[in-house]
């Protein structure tokens, strides 16, 4: 049983391995066979040696972006968690805030992005709080629907004991309300790092988002790539972070699917 | 005879349609009562209202000479759902424990919770999550939650439903045993008249919305009950007397 849930394992990360090492080795190849110029479309092994050339600036300018993503994340879903419940308390405050809520989340991040700036500085302090605009919506409208939808049958048998609304939230609605939660919360952590990334297109000294658009500038494409790759590698890892704390918290479910 | 539930006059308008039409009833400590009708005629709404779920229109319930809401805090009243309403993240035991916990009589119930699960036929599961049982265990579960705090009041509504017709007879034979055993008061909702007159010492048969009491039957049948009650033809009788009463219930 054991061995056999080891072999799976080892199955379904070799599988993907092997289709990226052969989507790299036809890019490689179809690269240099048409003559392709680097500063067009790099070949993969030049982003790796761009990779490893740059490695402990890269990693730095890494680190500022996914900073500000996690800690843009962190205060925007506690805010956004507060207030679901206050909307999943109140209808008057859900039915008054909400529209404002979608048209806010509508308006694309971009268009915000240089009154944030403006506001907040060149600093880390506009990117958080982009991190943070675009990562709260997901768990302001899963969370308020996790906490309301209790099982009725559920809700008679708390009042059938004289239940308070504490007791109902503390072991009914919040619990009911982790597995929206954490659907939600995955899909904020890639939204998190998009956040931060425009950000820093817009206004900033540092981060991937600069680097991105520095190299861009001067035509160095492989730099390009490699900040891609790391803002990739980056956002999967703040994904399977949370991932586990989902896996750890919610061992009673089946994992979810985002 | 001492009265558990005291039921006057009791009427429920839902908007315009009318749910329950003028009932009266008086159950006394102890005795296990069934409540059958015509699906949608309002059994349910009867049940909700006794146990202080729902507010009537008009008239009033008594439970021990108190309304509902003063008795719910105490853990007077037990209700068993159709569906056995298991929280999937609270293993069985955690379940079991549930209403404890809203009661603050934590700590109290070590011995009595091994007796019940044992005696519902659930020990070894206590580490189990509800989506691990059958249909039959989580309602056992459902049952075991409700017996552990030894409600004066228990209210059933149609506790069997959505369990099989195998599983569905082998609990209404534990739930006898059992309450022979604990003797607290049962008011049970079906509209399987079988089971109404194997569990029962009064049969109230309603109408169809709004619900009013057709006919109050006593069941005479020698307890305890076990399969040879079904055996027998005054069994039978009964069944299909109740059954002609409900068929020909006036429908307004």
């Amino acid at each position: 049983m054991d061995q056999r849930q080891i072999k799976q394992r080892a199955i379904s990360i070799a599988i993907p391995a092997i289709f990226l090492i052969a989507a790299c080795a036809i890019w490689e190849a179809t690269v240099r066979l048409a003559g392709t110029p680097v500063y067009i479309l790099p070949p993969p092994s030049k982003i790796l040696a761009e990779i490893l050339n740059q490695n402990l600036s890269l990693l730095r300018h890494t680190g500022v972006t996914m900073l500000e993503s996690v800690l843009g994340f962190l205060a925007a879903n506690c805010l956004a968690f507060a207030l679901a419940v206050l909307f999943a308390h109140s209808r008057v405050l859900e039915k008054g805030l909400y529209p404002y809520a979608i048209a806010l989340k509508t308006t694309p991040i971009v268009a915000i992005a240089p009154l944030l700036v403006l506001w907040f500085g060149t600093d880390m302090l506009s990117k958080i709080v982009a991190a943070g605009l675009i990562s709260f919506f997901p768990v302001l409208v899963n969370a308020t629907k996790g906490l309301r939808s209790v099982d009725e049958e559920a809700l008679d048998l708390f009042r059938s004991l004289a239940a308070s609304n504490w007791q109902i939230f503390r072991l009914l609605r919040l619990p009911n309300s982790l597995p929206y939660l954490f659907s939600a919360l995955k899909i904020s952590t890639s939204l998190s790092v998009v956040g931060a990334i425009v950000g820093e297109f817009v206004g900033a000294n540092k981060g991937l988002g600069y680097l991105i658009l520095i190299s861009s500038y001067h035509l160095e494409t492989p730099a390009v790539f490699a900040a891609i790759v790391a803002a990739a590698i980056g956002g999967i890892l703040f994904f399977t972070v949370v991932s586990l704390v989902e896996r750890m918290m919610l061992s009673w479910q089946e994992p979810s699917e985002v | 005879m001492e009265l558990t539930v005291q039921v006057n006059n009791l009427i429920k308008v839902y908007g315009k349609v009318q749910a329950v039409d003028d009932i009266s009833l008086a159950i006394n400590k102890g005795e296990f009562v069934s409540i059958v009708g015509p699906s949608g005629c309002g059994k349910t709404t009867l049940l909700k209202i006794i146990g202080g779920l729902v507010k009537p229109t008009s008239g009033e319930v008594l439970l021990d000479g108190l309304p509902p809401a003063g008795r719910r805090r105490e853990g007077y009243l037990g209700f068993v759902f159709q569906n056995p309403v298991l929280l999937p993240w609270r293993t069985l035991e955690q379940n079991v424990k549930l209403p404890l916990e809203i009661l603050h009589h934590n700590g109290l119930y070590k011995e009595r919770i091994t007796k019940v699960l044992e005696m519902l036929g659930l020990s070894g599961f206590e580490r189990a999550f509800p989506k691990q049982l059958s249909g039959g265990m989580q309602q056992r579960a459902a049952l075991a939650r409700v017996l552990l705090y030894e409600p004066s009041l228990l209210l059933m509504d149609e506790p069997f439903g959505a369990v099989d017709e195998i599983t569905r007879s082998r609990l209404n034979f534990e739930l006898l045993r059992i309450w022979e055993d604990f003797r607290s008061t049962i008011l049970f909702v079906t509209h399987d008249l079988d089971e109404a007159i194997l569990l029962s010492d009064r049969v109230v048969v309603l109408s169809r919305r709004p619900a009013r009491i057709v006919q109050v039957l006593t069941v005479e049948l020698p307890r305890p009950r076990s399969l040879d009650t079904l055996n027998l033809s005054a069994f039978h009788d009964l069944v299909r007397w109740t059954r002609d009463r409900l068929n020909n219930a006036p429908s307004v």
